[in-house]
């Protein structure tokens, strides 16, 4: 017994005697304090927090070689190997600052982010929805963005100086031949794609990354939502017709089925037209879709849409007094759209997808029977190497296989081409405040014969927490218009960009200014020799945007302005002029407020544009007239509430409430003695909508 | 004598491990307890982290450790330390997971972290609204005793505005619910997850 206490005792004064005490101060690498930061000594629970002055200190039993593991929030985790003999030990621990979106630069010339929970948002999703004058269509909502012009009277969107085909629209990554609805003489059409089928929009107003090509202007890339989260039925009854959308979520994918039928004959008739109807406006469409995650990090995302729409109307000619001409169009489009991602490795990622684009136009012109029916099959992969901690690569290949067959007054004509790409690209961080961008894409295009090599770089510097400075230099080539390919194989037309800018952006403010040069080569122009490729043109100016969603409660605005000096010989044009798609100065004012009380939101939006030019052939001067300027008041408010206790919101948008009389150009008659101002089919127009959805308890009362 | 002696201490070294855990989680419990403030929080949270860094096997370590550091994003006034608090939380939640697979405990905590998360920028993370959901359904379907879940959603709730369907009236019988389950409940061990009734309670007062 006196044996067991005696090694008892023994042992615990040993123990006693062999505690070993750690002390020391927690600091930045540059000597800043840090509270809150955590040491232990690995394999054990001994350790302490760094207190409000960075210093801690603890005691441990431990003996021999231990390594000391220290971290804080925010922080790079690290580690030191110490001695631990009984003797006290004082150590100075640095930790090295973790990158995170609020001190690492990302590149931003000519981007615009938006989106959900992504670095460098600019806009939400919910923002494009919900801004005036839009009718939640994404490419009205970013008309409402600098570098953007207003275009009631064309479909697309007509970006720095650039007509509309040479901006392209990518879902998921893969290209979308034809992101509009059919167009008609005179009008602009929506966008086929709800902006709630996306949870980010990045819009790039030149300069964009070298995986995107065959876009002279700039590129919108729309990246789809994933998973919903639960099964739910969505129903919207509108002025101009009524949808319904089926989420059906399962354990680890998704289908949704959806169905809607417009008929604009009822809101036209109430709506003081301009245009001679026909038809009004009828379309009919379905879309299903199906998500599944393949694995923990893998998604897989199946999307499809068909539809219908027919329209004809009377426009006047100007050569036969009181005549009309006749135009109607019947468009069945077909969208199939697959996309797969995921990470093969920690440091490797592949992205693959397939698309299948199918329209097929038929109709009158006057008397005579038109066919136009284009398909584009498109197949994508690429490979992303993160091979350091912020800097990536990226590399992989496209093909595009495009078919266009034309058929009028009994003549037809077709092409096929096969366009083929490669690239490879790099985010190169040198450090967490500098982010060069490289790259280079190569092209070839079978029809034309052609091949190009375009580079690509950008250079991004963070100067302060919210605020970097970005410049970008690029070339981009983009095929002719079909149009005009299908007469002759063309070369590829060539736009290169120069561009700067600075950002600032808080979560309470935005300013961002950019100027931008671009130098267009190679444009398709028709003249007395027939289809080639001498044209050219230039495009400067600069764009200032600013948004404010903190100095008015409730309330969010932006404030967009664009300088634009832009000359083109292209087409037809005799001589280098201003295009008509390129106003000197364009304003924007968006401001939504939030009313707690009375659940609503009003959101306005104010436009104003200098003059267009016009073709006038009594002017010498080719493309030397001027409209007046143009203004455009609009107003939408959104009612939120509960139907049978399922979550609703009631819309009403009314464009041009202050009946602004706009004209956007003039059609002549051939001996130039007559001419009719070209205007937009109403004058005001007047869009009221309920939108409901059921099983999402997530807002039931 | 010497055999058994040096055996005893064997046996001593074996239940001393799961006993130094066991003791030491009681230790955070008791300053968990008396915490009021994030700087407490903080370092209670860094108490369960040094505990979780030494057990990599044990899931309650991590999920006190995310629990602290919730309520420490949650006391803290900057936005941002909200957000790198409950991100940190969300990691070691997640982790817990990964050691304890169906834990009803688990996807109740995870369901109240992504709240928080999303009531930073409820603008931009709307997503997150859903996701939250989910996972306190989850967790009720795993354990219909928990009041956790029910108390976590009524909170929620009671917090968002009577527009988006909460309020008080929207809450009380959510909170009813949980209040009533925490006076049934019983928790496996001293160590288990057993916070809540006193704010479920009060907040069901504030309701009537």
């Amino acid at each position: 017994m006196r044996l067991y206490i005696l090694i008892l005792t023994a042992l615990l004064s040993h123990a006693a005697r062999s505690q070993t005490r750690i002390s020391g101060i927690v600091t930045t690498d540059k000597g800043k304090t840090i509270s809150h930061a955590n040491i232990v000594l690995a394999t054990t629970y001994d350790g302490a927090s760094s207190d409000s002055s960075g210093t801690f200190s603890f005691s441990t039993t431990e003996k021999g070689p231990f390594m000391v593991l220290f971290s804080s929030l925010g922080y790079q985790e690290d580690s030191l190997k110490i001695e631990l003999s009984g003797k006290p030990v004082y150590l100075e621990l640095k930790l090295r600052e973790k990158y995170n979106e609020l001190n690492t630069v990302s590149i931003t010339a000519g981007s615009f982010e938006a989106g959900d929970s992504k670095k460098n948002v600019v806009f939400s999703s919910l923002d494009i929805a919900t801004t005036a004058g839009s009718a939640a269509d994404v490419f009205a909502a970013l008309q409402t963005l600098p570098g953007t012009q207003t275009s009631f009277s064309e479909s697309g969107l007509f970006v720095r100086g650039g007509a509309a085909s040479e901006t392209r629209t990518f879902f998921d990554g893969l290209l979308v031949k034809s992101p509009f609805n059919s167009t008609v003489p005179d009008q602009a059409s929506r966008g086929r794609f709800s902006p709630f089928l996306f949870k980010g929009t990045s819009f790039s107003a030149g300069g964009y990354s070298a995986q995107y090509g065959q876009a002279l202007s700039s590129a919108l890339l729309l990246e789809s939502k994933d998973l919903p989260e639960k099964t739910t039925t969505g129903l919207s009854l509108l002025s101009v017709g009524a949808g319904v959308d089926q989420n059906i979520r399962f354990k680890n994918s998704a289908l949704t089925i959806g169905g809607f039928y417009y008929n604009l004959k009822p809101a036209f008739s109430l709506l003081k037209q301009h245009t001679n109807w026909e038809k009004e406006p009828e379309q009919y469409g379905s879309n299903v879709q199906y998500k599944i995650k393949t694995s923990s990090t893998g998604m897989f995302k199946w999307y499809s849409d068909f539809s219908n729409s027919k329209i004809g109307l009377y426009t006047a000619d100007l050569d036969k007094q009181g005549g009309s001409r006749f135009f109607s169009n019947i468009n069945k489009n077909t969208y199939i759209n697959t996309s797969f991602q995921d990470y093969i490795s920690r440091k490797w990622k592949i992205q693959s997808g397939l698309a299948l684009s199918n329209t097929d136009d038929s109709g009158l012109q006057e008397d005579k029977t038109y066919r136009r029916t284009d398909r584009v099959i498109q197949g994508r992969v690429s490979l992303t190497n993160y091979y350091a901690s912020l800097s990536s690569l990226k590399f992989g290949a496209e093909t595009f296989s495009t078919k266009r067959y034309e058929r009028f007054d009994g003549l037809s004509r077709e092409y096929t081409d096969q366009l083929s790409a490669a690239f490879a690209e790099t985010d190169l961080f040198i450090t967490n405040r500098i982010v060069a961008r490289l790259g280079l894409r190569a092209e070839y295009s079978s029809y034309m014969n052609a091949f190009n090599l375009a580079p690509r770089s950008s250079l991004g510097y963070k100067t302060g927490r919210h605020s970097q400075v970005s410049m970008a230099f690029g070339r981009f080539y983009q095929n002719p218009e079909d149009d005009y390919l299908i007469s002759k194989p063309l070369d590829f037309e060539q736009a290169d960009h120069y561009l700067m800018n600075f950002q600032y952006n808080s979560k309470e403010y935005t300013f961002r200014t950019e100027a931008y040069f671009k130098n267009y080569n190679r444009l398709t122009k028709t003249d007395g020799t027939g289809l080639n490729n001498s044209g050219d043109g230039y495009a400067r100016g600069v764009d200032v945007f600013w948004r404010d969603k903190i100095s008015v409660k409730g309330a969010d605005y932006w404030i967009s302005y664009s300088f634009l000096d832009s000359k083109r010989n292209y087409r037809d044009y005799p001589v280098s002029a201003t295009p008509p798609f390129a106003a000197k100065h364009t304003l924007n004012l968006v401001y939504k407020q939030f009313f707690q009380k009375l659940n609503s939101q009003v959101a306005t939006t104010y436009t104003f544009a200098t003059g267009r030019t016009y073709v006038n052939p009594n002017n010498p001067v080719y493309l030397g007239d001027k409209t007046a300027n143009l203004n455009n008041l609009s107003v939408n408010i959104s009612y939120l509430t509960h139907i049978f206790r399922q979550f609703t919101v009631l819309y009403l948008s009314a464009s041009n409430i202050a009946g602004f009389k706009n004209i956007y150009g003039y059609n002549y008659s051939s001996n130039g003695q007559f001419r009719q101002a070209v205007r937009p089919p109403a004058n005001r127009d007047i869009f009221l909508g309920i939108l409901i959805t059921i099983g999402d308890n997530t807002f039931v009362r | 004598m010497i055999t058994v002696f040096v055996l005893s201490l064997l046996n001593l070294n074996a239940s001393a491990q799961t006993e130094k855990l066991r003791q030491a989680l009681g230790k955070g419990l008791q300053q968990l307890g008396t915490a009021k403030n994030a700087d407490d929080f903080s370092a209670t949270a860094n108490y369960f982290e040094r505990i979780a860094q030494a057990e990599s096997k044990q899931w309650l370590p991590l999920y006190y450790a995310a629990y602290s550091n919730l309520l420490a994003g949650i006391t803290n006034s900057s936005k941002s330390a909200k957000d790198q608090y409950c991100d940190k939380a969300l990691l070691q939640i997640e982790q817990a997971g990964q050691l304890s697979a169906d834990n009803s405990e688990v996807f109740a905590l995870t369901g109240y972290i992504q709240f928080m998360k999303m009531s930073v920028d409820p603008q931009g993370r709307m997503n997150l609204i859903g996701q939250s959901t989910a996972s306190l359904d989850k967790a009720k379907a795993l354990n219909p005793d928990n009041p956790r879940p029910y108390f976590i959603q009524g909170q929620s709730v009671f917090y968002t505005p009577e527009t988006f369907g909460g309020g008080k009236a929207a809450a009380k019988p959510v909170l009813s619910t949980a209040v009533d389950k925490f006076k049934t409940f019983k928790p496996e061990n001293s160590l288990s997850p057993n916070w809540g009734a006193e704010r479920a309670a009060m907040l069901l007062n504030e309701c009537k």
